[in-house]
Formats: structure tokens, C-alpha cells, sequence
């Protein structure tokens, strides 16, 4: 299983807004130990695809400056319906700021039209040399690697097809 | 991977208190996606291991007869990163009592006495707030297998934990 | 442990603050706790258990937020409360003003009893009865 929880840009408006999916299927194992014989998306994996979401639009507004986006708080997060196997979450990220080494968004996620999760996060950004010098050479590679990663997600297309005001 | 945040429970007063341990690993596959090159335990899987040692507690009480499911986190705040090679001590407490409806936990997770987070969550049973839904008799959230894997059945038979260090 | 009305306000308010993430400038006594402050289903019992602790009182389950008064024919015909209904409601919900409600009693309304104001008047009253 791979920790990604973003499979496609769906529409982005920098510095504002972003929506996003994930698709849940079967073939992601460890579905077999939550819930065996009743597979749904664990309420902590609904998170860290809202945490991911919002995540890329940091990214696209400051450029890629930090490598690192991660999750500092998150507040009064709320579960609705279950996302189950063949099903797709759909993540609406709205931020609230987003400053050069914080962010503070409300999210929601929903399920056929249903509310699966709320939540507010709050996500620090940092290069990996502002933590371990040692490493600094890291960043760069890690920023290219993110920058590939938004083009598979279909980011470009999202950010041109904005509708111009 | 499996959906298995916690590696022991080393602590366990019967409807008030739960204490595991878990080991961060290179071996896991998770971290080298978060992130490549520079892997970092993920405060979600950090939340998700205290909502297992939460529910294992809440579990408990009903005699893993309940589905527990994990119904809101009220507040996750993480202090530090948690990376492997580290182990971790994750601590809930029951805030109040342990009712029919649900639960609250107050969780505190620690690295060699390091603060790591504090993270408040509450805990409700599937049968009773999810009505519509079609569930069989059978308690999937408990199975026997999750139940041998953490001995369970031992947890009043507990030796004393050790003393909090690291590795 | 003696309480004014404006510190129970000050302590309800911060319990709601916390359950359910809303700005202390928005829990002003008529708020009504769903329709106005957000609270779905789980957050009754965050409230619940938060306001035992602030308070060090029990609210044993139903007392604050009477979640069944709604299953009995006796009660609800049409979605609306009948005779015995409204009886059985001020009884279960002394704190509560029901004025505005009686005119047109929609079971789907009982929501709107549900606020700020309701939820002092049931810490204080439970406080004195304690301290009595």
C-alpha cells in the first residue's frame, strides 16, 4: 500500500480553494484488516486525504518553496458516511491562510453526496535542512520529485482550467 | 500493510486508563512515501494508534461485544516528529466514565518522556448511531484475530510497565 | 461549589467552544446548539461529558438532550407533538422555553429548544439542587 491519498486534481483556485478525489478500492490491503468482511475507508486515512489536499495547494501557491507539508492540528474533525471499495471521497480544501511557514484550512469530504469527514487543519511547511543540516541536499530532489507528482495528479489541467474571472 | 497502529499495550485499568507502545520502523512501508528520502511516522497513523488504544479500552468495557468506531477527533495538536528508529508511548485516559452512547478519550503520546502530541477523541458503537446501515451480528471491528494479536484477553493480567525509555 | 449565572455562561460557553469549534463570540444564549452552532450527533455527547467535568455534575443520558421522545405514537402523529406530546416534553424539558414552539409543535423543530440558554438554566438548577 502506498501512502498517497490524492489521485486526482479536480479543480484549483490559488491561494483559495482546492477539490480533489480518492478513489478506494478493493486492492488496497489493508482494507482486509479494517473492517474484515466489511471494508470501508479508515476515518484517519479520510484525514490525511484532506491533509494531502490541502497540502498541494500550499504547494502551488508558495511554488514548492518548502519540501516538507505536514500536519500540525487538526480540530473538530467530524465523520459522516463510510467511503467504501468502488466508492471516491471527494475533498473540498478552503483555505484560510496560507503563510511561508503555516496554513489553516477547512475542509470537507464527501461520498455521493454525502458528508464522510470535516475537519480543520492547521499544517506546518519546512525544508528537511531547516530540521537536520546534515541532509539539506535532500530538499531539492524531494521538490522535483513533488513537482513530477503534481503533473500525475493532472494539477496543470486543474490550474488551466480555471474559469477566468 | 496492515491496519495495525500499535505494537503492544503495556498498561490497562479496566474502563479508565490504556497504555501502548509502537515501534517506528524502516521496514514499514508507509514512511518511505512520507516522505521519500525522508521519512516521517504520520501524525494521521499517530491519531489512528491512539484511537486503537482508545478503542481497545472503550472495547473492553462492553467485553468486545460493541463495534467501537472512531466518531470525531476534537483536537489532534503535534508537538514533534516521530521517525523511525523511535518508539513511541501512546496513553488514554477516559474522561468521565465509559457510557452505552460512547466515550470521551483524553490522549497523550510521548518519545523517551518527549511530548509528541495531544490528541481528544470520542468514540461511539456502529449499531447504535448508524441505524440504516445493514451490519451482521458479527463484531468485525473486534475480530478474534485483533484480539490474539494485542492479547486482549490478558490486558486485567498486565505486568507493571516499565519504566518510559527509548530505544 | 457556588456558581453565578454569568461564570456557569463563561464555563458552558467554553465547553461548546471546545465540542464544537465555534468562535466564543457566536454562543450567545439564544443560539440554538444544531441549527446554529453546527453540532450533529456525536458533538451532544462531547457537550455532555465536557459540562460534567466543568461542573462536577452527572447528566445522566436523556436529561439534557431527551433523545426519545420522539418514537411513541402517543406523542407524534403527523410530525407533529400532540396533546401528550407537549405534556411529556415540558416535563422532560423544564429549562427549555417552549412558548414559540407550542404554536406550532413540528417534531422536526424540536432542535431549535436545544440552546445556549436551555443548557445554563439546566446547570444552575442542578447546582443548587446539589448544593441544597
Amino acid at each position: 500500500m502506498r501512502f498517497y491519498l490524492v489521485d486526482r486534481i479536480l479543480e484549483i483556485d490559488p491561494p483559495r480553494r482546492i477539490v480533489a478525489v480518492k478513489s478506494l478500492s478493493l486492492a488496497e490491503e489493508y482494507l482486509a484488516d479494517h473492517f474484515p468482511a466489511y471494508p470501508v475507508l479508515p476515518g484517519v486515512m479520510m484525514l490525511e486525504a484532506l491533509v494531502q489536499t490541502a497540502a498541494w495547494l500550499v504547494r502551488v501557491k508558495t511554488d514548492f518553496e518548502k519540501s516538507l507539508v505536514l500536519l500540525r492540528e487538526a480540530q473538530n474533525v467530524r465523520y459522516g458516511n463510510f467511503v467504501r471499495p468502488g466508492g471516491q471521497l471527494v475533498m473540498e480544501v478552503e483555505a484560510i491562510e496560507i503563510g511561508a511557514d503555516s496554513s489553516r484550512f477547512k475542509a470537507v469530504g464527501q461520498c455521493d453526496g454525502q458528508q464522510a469527514v470535516q475537519a480543520k487543519l492547521t499544517l506546518e511547511h519546512l525544508n528537511i535542512g531547516d530540521e537536520d543540516p546534515l541532509r539539506a541536499n535532500l530538499d531539492e530532489g524531494l521538490r522535483t520529485f513533488l513537482r513530477e507528482q503534481f503533473r500525475l495528479i493532472r494539477g496543470p489541467q486543474a490550474l488551466a482550467a480555471r474559469v477566468q474571472p | 500493510m496492515r491496519w495495525i497502529w500499535i505494537d503492544k499495550i503495556i498498561a490497562f485499568e479496566h474502563g479508565r486508563r490504556a497504555v501502548s507502545i509502537k515501534n517506528v520502523s524502516l521496514a514499514e512501508e508507509h514512511v518511505h512515501d512520507h516522505f521519500p528520502g525522508y521519512p516521517i511516522h504520520p501524525p494521521t497513523l499517530i491519531i489512528e494508534g491512539m484511537a486503537q488504544t482508545g478503542g481497545v479500552l472503550v472495547g473492553e468495557a462492553f467485553d468486545f461485544r460493541e463495534k467501537v468506531i472512531l466518531a470525531k477527533v476534537t483536537r489532534a495538536k503535534f508537538y514533534c516528529h516521530v521517525v523511525p528508529g523511535d518508539q513511541i508511548r501512546l496513553e488514554a485516559n477516559v474522561v468521565g466514565e465509559i457510557r452505552l452512547e460512547g466515550a470521551l478519550i483524553d490522549g497523550r503520546i510521548t518519545r523517551n518522556g518527549d511530548l509528541v502530541a495531544e490528541i481528544q477523541m470520542m468514540f461511539a458503537h456502529l449499531d447504535q448511531s448508524r441505524a440504516p446501515l445493514e451490519l451482521g451480528e458479527e463484531n468485525f471491528v473486534f475480530t478474534e484475530d485483533f484480539i490474539r494479536m494485542l492479547r486482549m484477553r490478558q490486558l486485567n493480567h498486565l505486568d507493571p510497565p516499565p519504566a518510559e525509555h527509548g530505544i | 461549589m457556588a456558581f453565578s449565572r454569568d461564570e456557569i455562561m463563561e464555563k458552558v460557553r467554553e465547553a461548546l467552544v471546545d465540542a464544537l469549534g465555534v468562535d466564543e463570540d457566536e454562543v450567545i444564549p439564544a443560539a440554538r446548539i444544531g441549527p446554529d452552532l453546527g453540532a450533529e450527533s456525536i458533538d451532544y455527547l462531547d457537550i455532555v461529558f465536557r459540562l460534567e467535568k466543568a461542573f462536577n455534575i452527572k447528566i445522566p443520558r436523556g436529561d439534557l438532550f431527551p433523545d426519545n421522545i420522539l418514537t411513541s405514537e402517543e406523542f407524534v402523529q403527523n410530525k407533529k407533538l400532540t396533546e401528550k406530546g407537549l405534556a411529556e416534553l415540558k416535563v422532560r424539558m423544564p429549562f427549555a422555553d417552549l412558548s414559540k414552539f407550542e404554536q406550532n409543535p413540528n417534531v422536526d423543530d424540536i432542535a431549535d429548544l436545544f440552546t445556549v440558554d436551555m443548557i445554563v438554566n439546566y446547570v444552575e438548577a442542578k447546582l443548587s439542587s446539589a448544593a441544597a
